[in-house]
């Protein structure tokens, strides 16, 4: 049972890191665009293989419902689908700075995680859904409320940037 | 190495590659992509340290859930502002929508 766990988490790795590779490195936006909706459902099974379901299932409601179609939408808006990406115009010199960029922050995190140990346990503690919802209506009551200003402001934002002036 | 460590290494090459991405695309919709996936290995992360942990699982999946609102509403904005700098440039390439000089 254990190898189907490794088995699992080696796959929705893979779905996630190819995902984001290919995002990053697609010359069409929409073929990014892929890459980063396959990211997002890696992203969703390993939070399967974490025993949190309800925040798999939320990922995959919230990213790839909204966010995603979001994108996608202004993906559309705007035209970017037309406009080809010159390659000559990213030099080399750009690729190896997005490149060190890319990669001394996450070295740095790393070399902290792997040198100061954290006391770990194996066994995955289980949250019911009931707990969150008790958790959110109860102790951070106030965050709950607080989230749903914040969407509200983006919503109103949203709608306002969207608005044509009157010819 | 244990399994803790496995799927921190897989956040940071999230936040990694997001932000590869972010740094090297020209276009302002790439550049979003980048940022989304930083976000996602956050997420990651902190779901990790919530589940495999000591601390607090529940607090640590909650503050998940509100990661996930929070780059909702960002990417809302975002976008829209998107579509107004398209309005105005007719164009969302990082180089021909900058106006400063230097």
């Amino acid at each position: 049972m254990e190898k189907m766990a490794y088995l699992a988490f080696g796959f929705y790795t893979f779905l996630c890191l190819g995902g984001a590779l290919w995002a990053v490195t697609a010359l069409s936006l929409v073929r990014a665009f892929t890459g980063l909706v396959t990211a997002l459902f890696g992203v969703a099974g390993l939070y399967f293989l974490l025993a949190a379901p309800f925040i798999g299932l939320m990922q995959i409601l919230i990213y790839v419902g909204a966010v995603a179609v979001l994108i996608f939408f202004a993906i559309v808006i705007t035209g970017a689908s037309r406009e080809a990406e010159n390659r000559s115009i990213t030099t080399k010199r750009k690729r190896c700075l997005a490149l060190l960029a890319g990669l001394v922050p996450p070295a740095f995190l790393a070399t902290a995680i792997l040198k100061y140990s954290v006391v770990t346990t194996n066994t995955v503690t289980h949250v019911s859904i009931e707990d969150l919802g008790r958790g959110l209506l109860g102790p951070y009551g106030l965050v709950f409320e607080l989230i749903s200003v914040v969407l509200f402001a983006a919503m109103a934002g949203a709608v306002l940037l969207g608005f044509k002036r009157r010819q | 190495m244990n399994i803790f460590i496995a799927y921190q290494l897989v956040a940071l090459a999230m936040l990694g590659l997001g932000l590869y991405g972010l740094i090297l695309r020209r276009r302002l919709i790439g550049m979003m992509i980048g940022v989304e996936l930083m976000i996602n290995g956050a997420g990651l992360s902190i779901v990790t340290t919530a589940q495999l942990t000591p601390a607090s699982a529940q607090l640590g999946q909650l503050g998940t859930l509100l990661v996930m609102g929070l780059a909702a509403a960002e990417a809302t904005l975002v976008l829209a502002i998107i579509t107004v700098v398209y309005r105005r440039f007719n164009t969302i390439e990082e180089q021909k929508i900058s106006t400063l000089k230097g």
